[in-house]
């Protein structure tokens, strides 16, 4: 990491639609790699919320290509050079294992092929178990990637800020998991067959939140030893919404461990509603990437 | 020019005064980076301002606008009292050995023959003693001519006599002191004396400097003087005549050589040959008041021996079969002016309603100033007004300017669409007087004409109308020659070869200006570019460049002979017999301009500006001194042609801070013409107390002065009018870079943002601290910025402020100093 | 300056500035042969300069510092008012190249860095990767554009237009072995008259395995806005470490996954 870098570099003006994409992509990969989680550890009381993950990463993953087209300079004639050499006299395939942006786009192809099988499986069962376990297992290795290689594209630049710190990748990923936490159990809070799953999800969320905490952290040294801090100053009050977020799931995450250590079934009126938690979960995994993407620029 | 661009790489030092080449010439300043980086060879650039070119010089003095005689005068009197004058050249090719009329003198700032009313001086002091003492061998150091009784100048070789233009200059000089310098220019005494040691080396003979200007000399009301100061240094150092040397004027537009040279200014005819005075009759008597009298027995003379050939011929080409020998060669044809006709003069005289109409072909009056108001009023008092040009100007839409009530304009005003010049083929003469000939680039666009076809077919329609209804002295119209085969579409081609001259006698084109007749049997249009045009074809068209150095320049001087053609008779360093003492060897023989080569008994190298055969005067006493222009046949030291002093001497701006340090009593230029006062108009000029600011206009290299409005591409490199405020005054003022700042002078205002910068200073002038601030000339109400600009350029027209007054000599405006005033908007 | 110009050598620029006198003729030079039409005129007030920085309108910037002292005499020898003509410095390591997803940007037989139009989609990753800032977008075509080093004059064996238009050969255009010797010349010039602060930046391989357009400086590489050798860093430096930091919380998220999912009970 080098000391007090110096930028001379133009931005990319990667804005809404970049945004927009990194969060997808984290909920996407997030879900998918929860939705593992959960049928690896879980017992059958999970596979409800299991599923509701992989059915979450089918409409995510369907918006990223379209938002990543979206934001190119040539949009639809052109997303395939992604994956295309079409240089007269060397015409191949692009795959650059050194450049995020390449790579990434094959993980994101494959890994639509992973949610779409997956999102079918759950949608209406037709594979069998362990069969779907390992391929779900698979699909989350990539799953993982889609959600932090965002982080690591930025790094790999010369901005400032980005190209300052190597935290981006876990962070993004930590946070991706978290905002997934949330979001899963924001859409079965009211299920009763996958009331089982809630109070777990939220513990789990917990942890990726923990995680993340230390990641911001890590990444304000990172970034501060490169003498960039100043740049996040004006982008104080995203970072507050991010923190709001983290420590909205530690607290409701507490509760969790509390009620489990008491043994009760049940934690009901000790815990903020998963509502209000997850909300503020989901904003802050949108305002974490805000606040990192437009540093930058 | 003396020399040429190319031959700037010759030289040891380079003094740069009231120029700004890598802004105004950066094409032919790559010759100075050649000197300083090939050969080591250092910049000294004074201006007010610190400029791109100070910005690659070894030294850059900050200069008070104006004194630049001052610095200059300084130079002369190191070299003279520190003996580092070049003796053998000063005492042989100079008029130092001249001696003077009892009678001159100069007593506090003004020169004997000074009449206060008249503000003119009668120069008939100005002269040298020509009694008939015994001719005696010459004492002198070295082998100079015999000095002589013949009626011819009396000279004293020794340079003793107190009377010797030696004594008196180095008399006049004594004032200039470093410590008088430093309180003229404001540049530190220790600084000055830095480059005086410096230029004090260029004395040897084995040492060569050149000495650039332009216009930041020349837009003064002493700029004559400004110039002369330093071409008097050059004379002392010997260094005219020789590469590497000279005095270069940088000029203006591409063309403005080939302008000058053909008499585009009111002064002269083609040729540089006197404008006839009412009173002269016959050739004999113009030639009489005209030429250059030859005072020195070893003169040539070679310009007034042939004046009344180069007349002749000129006349004959103008009229033909009707000038002939009983008619004088039709010499009654040609204006005899009794009044000046200057730039100024012609809107002075449209103030005063004296004037009908006016033709502007290729410049903008309303912009080019000075006192912009005064010419926009002067334009309003025309019945009609034709501006023939490519592009919009200020002057085509001045009757619809912004704050101009349109109604109230009566001048009718034409647009008569030109061809630009990248639109038609001819020549250009640069500065160094090359015409090289250029072809079309473009066809022309739209409906424009060439202007040479729009002034043709103008005459061919006078004409007819004297023909059908005669009129008073139809004589000039008719007679006039205009032999090209479509009379109202004359080429380029046909007049090039017409400028040449033919011999009637023969038909044959004319090889050189030294076979012109008088007896009419020969035709020029331009005497100086007979030569240039042979039966074997247009020379200015040749192209043997640096394909081929080692045939195409075999000395490695850069001389280039077969490259286009160079004025007179493709010389490429004037006076180049002073590049060789009197035995005939270069004084730096690794620099040579040419040399007597006894072999083949002829002078070899440059075009000779000599005759080719003619010995050395070591080995023939009779042979000519090497300024064959001047009737001394030496370089002019003390000169009787100027109307404000034969010596150069420091007179203030017109407007000024202060007063001139070394007579108080007479500050500014007394001779200076002041059109306002005698038109009995009151002076508009401001003094220190209302208008504390010392003020300069300039170009960017940005732009062409105005015309480039029209330049997207260029404008977008200095979109905004600008001035330049020194970093302390606009602190003291509370200016930052950006903000909006008026500047006004007693004449009119300026309303442009401001860029603070350190490249201006303070001063210390005369005990005061003084400030210079800085304004391009180029915006005005005209072209792109203009169009984008809320107030539509209102108060953008830089000559809004600079007076209407100019120098004595050539009425040239002082556009270089004025005083002004500042404040924040 | 007539060079033959043959594919398969190296070529570049040598920019001296200490003899540039900022005309601007690289810059409009550059758009007459591109046909680039240039930004809106605007004013940015720095000293002369109103162009601003490089961009998809402007291949050539010429950059203006100004540290003229207080002296009213002062030596100017490109020291006191700096001029740089900025240009894409077609880095031997070329930060644009190393992350372009779709191969757009190649190494020309010149060994020169160009982007091949019909190739760029517009991701603007090379503008996020190049040190320089050198790259911008074309709002018309939607595609990345830089100096080119005249690629298409080159194969025509035509120097660059900048170069040709360049009146004090600030701008030298040529083999790269060539001008590296002649900048090794001109420095020791330079030193040896006193100029202590000249210095050749890109000339070696100390920034981005050195630039094939290199500069003489008059000034430390960051008052002309140019990272020191220090920070002339590959973008992909940061693959690992970005990787190993997503690959450890990836761990350890698992595994706090797998703690709070694990099972527990029997069931029903
Ligand atoms: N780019 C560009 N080039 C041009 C032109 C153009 O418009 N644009 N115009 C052409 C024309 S027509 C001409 S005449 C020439 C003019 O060429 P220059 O004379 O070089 O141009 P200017 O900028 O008018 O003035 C030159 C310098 O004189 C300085 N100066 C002013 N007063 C004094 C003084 O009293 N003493 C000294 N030592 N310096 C002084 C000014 O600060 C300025 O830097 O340029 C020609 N070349
Ligand atoms: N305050 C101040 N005022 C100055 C100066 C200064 O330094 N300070 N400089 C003075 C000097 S030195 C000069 S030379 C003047 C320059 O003043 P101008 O000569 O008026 O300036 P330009 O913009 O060059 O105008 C040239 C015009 O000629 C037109 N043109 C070009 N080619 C042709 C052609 O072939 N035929 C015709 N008919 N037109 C053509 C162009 O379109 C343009 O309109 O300004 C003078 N005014
Ligand atoms: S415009 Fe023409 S005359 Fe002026 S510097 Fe350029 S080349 Fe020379
Ligand atoms: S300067 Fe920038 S654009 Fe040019 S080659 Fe280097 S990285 Fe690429
Ligand atoms: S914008 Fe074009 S050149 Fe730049 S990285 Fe993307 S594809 Fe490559
Ligand atoms: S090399 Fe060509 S493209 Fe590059 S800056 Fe010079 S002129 Fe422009
Ligand atoms: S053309 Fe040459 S001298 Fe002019 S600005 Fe560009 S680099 Fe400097
Ligand atoms: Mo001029």
């Amino acid at each position: 990491m080098i000391l007090l870098a110096e930028h001379f570099v133009r931005a990319p003006q990667w804005l809404w639609y970049i945004l927009f994409y990194f969060f997808f992509a984290g909920l996407a990969g997030g879900s998918y790699a929860i939705g593992t989680l959960l049928r690896l550890s879980g017992d059958v009381r999970d596979e409800a919320a299991a599923r509701v993950g992989f059915l979450i990463a089918g409409p995510t993953t369907a918006i990223c290509p379209i938002l990543l087209t979206a934001d190119l300079g040539v949009s639809w004639s052109r997303f395939w050079h992604m994956l295309v050499d079409v240089t007269p006299g060397s015409t191949g395939l692009n795959f650059h294992y050194w450049s995020p942006m390449s790579v990434g786009v094959w993980a994101l192809t494959i890994f639509g092929f992973f949610v779409l099988v997956s999102f079918l499986d759950a949608w209406r069962p037709f594979i069998p178990r362990p069969v779907n376990i390992v391929f779900n297992v698979v699909g989350a290795v990539i799953a993982i990637y889609v959600a932090s290689y965002t982080g690591v594209l930025l790094s790999v630049s010369n901005q400032p800020v980005w190209s300052d710190t190597w935290a981006l990748g876990g962070l993004f990923l930590a946070s991706g998991l978290s905002g997934s936490a949330a979001l899963i159990a924001l859409l079965i809070r009211n299920r009763a067959d996958a009331a089982f799953s809630l109070s777990r999800l939220h513990q789990a969320d917990g942890y990726f939140s923990a995680l993340e905490l230390v990641l911001v952290i890590v990444f304000f040294v990172t970034i501060g030893a490169a003498g960039v801090l100043d740049r996040e100053i004006v982008w104080l009050p995203l970072w507050a919404i991010a923190v709001a977020g983290i420590a909205a799931s530690l607290v409701e995450a507490r509760g969790h461990m509390r009620a489990r250590v008491s043994g009760s079934g049940t934690v009901a009126g000790m815990r903020i509603d998963t509502l209000v938690v997850s909300v503020l979960v989901l904003l802050g995994v949108l305002a974490l990437r805000a606040a990192v993407i437009f540093s930058a620029q | 020019m003396t020399n040429h661009w190319r031959d700037i790489k010759n030289t040891d030092l380079i003094l740069i005064n009231g120029a700004n080449p890598a802004e105004a010439h950066p094409v032919g300043f790559q010759w100075f980076m050649r000197a300083k980086l090939d050969r080591g060879a250092k910049i000294i650039h004074a201006d007010p301002r610190f400029t791109r070119t100070s910005a690659v010089a070894d030294m850059y003095l900050r200069i008070r606008t104006g004194t630049d005689v001052a610095y200059f005068g300084g130079l002369i009197n190191y070299v003279l009292q520190n003996n580092l004058f070049h003796d053998e050249y000063v005492r042989n090719y100079t008029n130092a050995s001249f001696i003077v009329k009892e009678g001159f003198g100069f007593n506090d700032g003004l020169f004997s023959g000074y009449d206060p009313a008249k503000r003119t001086y009668d120069i008939s002091t100005w002269a040298y003693e020509a009694t008939t003492a015994q001719a005696q061998p010459n004492p002198g150091l070295t082998q100079g001519p015999p000095t002589t009784g013949s009626g011819f100048a009396d000279r004293d070789m020794t340079l003793q006599n107190p009377r010797t233009v030696f004594q008196l200059m180095k008399q006049h000089y004594s004032r200039y002191t470093p410590e008088m310098v430093s309180s003229i220019t404001g540049i530190p005494v220790a600084d000055f004396n830095k480059v005086a040691q410096m230029v004090g080396e260029m004395g040897k003979p084995d040492k060569v400097m050149t000495i650039v200007y332009a216009v930041g000399l020349t837009h003064h009301t002493t700029g004559g003087q400004l110039i002369r100061s330093a071409a008097v240094l050059q004379l002392l150092l010997g260094n005219m005549g020789r590469p590497g040397g000279g005095m270069n004027a940088e000029r203006g537009h591409a063309n403005i050589q080939g302008n000058t040279d053909h008499a585009i200014s009111w002064e002269i005819l083609p040729g540089y040959l006197k404008i006839p005075a009412p009173g002269q009759k016959t050739i004999a008597d113009y030639v009489a008041q005209s030429a250059p009298k030859k005072s020195d027995k070893n003169s040539w003379n070679f310009f007034g021996t042939n004046y009344g050939k180069f007349m002749v011929s000129t006349l004959k080409g103008w009229y033909g079969d009707a000038a002939k020998k009983d008619n004088e060669f039709a010499f009654n044809l040609v204006p005899k002016p009794a009044g000046n006709a200057s730039w100024m003069t012609i809107y002075d005289q449209a103030l005063k309603g004296k004037m009908e109409g006016v033709v502007l072909s290729g410049m903008t009056a309303a912009s080019i100033g000075p006192d912009s108001n005064q010419v926009l009023q002067a334009l309003g008092n025309l019945k009609w007004l034709v501006v023939m040009d490519a592009l919009p100007t200020t002057s085509s839409e001045f009757w619809r300017a912004p704050g101009v009530d349109s109604a109230s304009i009566k001048t009718e005003v034409f647009m008569l669409p030109t061809t630009h010049w990248i639109e038609k083929d001819g020549s250009f003469v640069n500065s160094g007087r090359w015409s090289q000939w250029k072809d079309q680039v473009i066809p022309p666009q739209g409906q424009a004409r060439h202007d040479h076809w729009i002034l043709a077919d103008l005459f061919q329609r006078v004409k007819k109308l004297y023909q059908s209804q005669g009129g008073k002295f139809p004589d000039p119209i008719m007679a006039l020659t205009f032999g090209y085969a479509d009379p109202t579409k004359p080429t380029l081609d046909e007049i090039a070869k017409e400028i040449n001259g033919k011999d009637l006698s023969t038909g044959k084109q004319m090889t050189t200006f030294g076979n012109l007749k008088d007896d009419g049997t020969t035709t020029c249009g331009d005497w100086i570019y007979t030569g240039s045009y042979l039966d074997t074809g247009n020379l200015m068209k040749r192209r043997d460049g640096i394909q081929d150095p080692a045939k195409n320049d075999p000395t490695g001087m850069g001389f280039y002979a077969n490259w286009a053609w160079s004025w007179p008779l493709n010389r490429r360093v004037m006076y180049n017999r002073a590049s060789a003492d009197l035995a005939g060897n270069p004084w730096d023989p690794a620099r040579p301009g040419i040399k007597w080569d006894a072999t083949q008994a002829k002078w070899v190298g440059d075009v000779p500006d000599y005759p080719p055969t003619m010995k050395p005067l070591t080995q023939d006493s009779t042979a000519w001194l090497p300024f064959i222009m001047n009737g001394e046949g030496v370089g002019r030291l003390f000169s009787n042609s100027m109307v404000d002093g034969p010596f150069p001497e420091h007179y203030e701006p017109v407007e000024s801070p202060v007063k001139n340090p070394l007579h108080p009593n007479n500050s500014a230029s007394p001779v200076a013409f002041l059109y306002d006062q005698v038109a009995g108009r009151p002076n508009r000029f401001g003094t220190a107390k209302d208008y504390p600011y010392i003020a300069t206009s300039y170009r960017l290299t940005e732009h062409e002065h105005y015309v480039t409005q029209h330049v997207p591409h260029l404008v977008q490199l200095q979109p905004k009018p600008f001035v330049e405020i020194p970093y302390e005054l606009a602190n003291e003022k509370g200016i930052k870079s950006g903000d909006k700042v008026r500047v006004f002078s007693k004449r009119g205002k300026v309303e442009v943002f401001a860029i603070v910068t350190k490249r201006l200073g303070p001063m210390t002038v005369a005990g005061q601290k003084v400030y210079q601030i800085g304004i391009p000339i180029h915006w005005g109400y005209v072209g792109v910025s203009a169009d984008s600009d809320p107030s539509h350029g209102r108060y953008w027209l830089a000559n809004a402020l600079t007076p209407f007054v100019g120098d004595a000599n050539a009425r040239t405006p002082e556009f270089k100093a004025f005083l002004v005033n500042l404040e924040k908007m | 300056m007539a060079t033959t110009i043959n594919p398969g050598e190296k070529y570049g620029f040598f920019t001296d500035t200490s003899v540039c006198i900022g005309c601007k003729a690289c810059e409009v030079a550059c758009k007459e042969w591109n046909q680039l039409q240039g930004n809106n005129p605007r004013t940015v007030v720095d000293s002369f300069d109103n162009t601003g920085s490089l961009d998809a309108q402007n291949w050539r910037h010429v950059k203006f510092v100004e540290h003229v002292p207080d002296q009213p005499s002062t030596t100017g020898n490109g020291a006191a008012w700096l001029m740089m003509s900025d240009v894409c410095k077609h880095c031997q390591h070329a930060s644009c190249m190393d992350v372009c997803p779709t191969g757009a940007i190649i190494r020309t037989e010149f060994d020169t860095v160009f982007i091949q139009q019909d190739v760029c989609n517009g991701c603007r990753n090379c503008i996020a990767a190049c040190p320089y800032g050198v790259i911008g977008m074309n709002q018309q075509t939607g595609t990345a554009h830089k100096c080119t080093l005249c690629y298409d004059r080159l194969q025509g064996g035509l120097e660059p237009a900048c170069a040709k238009a360049c009146p004090t050969q600030s701008i030298q255009f040529g083999p790269l072995a060539d001008l590296q010797q002649k900048a090794d010349v001109r420095l020791a010039a330079l030193h040896t008259q006193g100029a202590t602060q000249a210095q050749l930046y890109g000339r070696d391989d100390s920034v981005y395995g050195g630039l094939n357009a290199f500069f003489l400086l008059m000034d430390k590489p960051e008052t002309y806005g140019l990272p020191s050798a220090k920070n002339a860093t590959l973008p992909t430096r940061n693959n690992v470490g970005g990787y190993v930091g997503a690959l450890i919380t990836a761990v350890v998220a698992v595994i706090g996954g797998l703690v709070a999912f694990r099972r527990r009970g029997m069931t029903p």
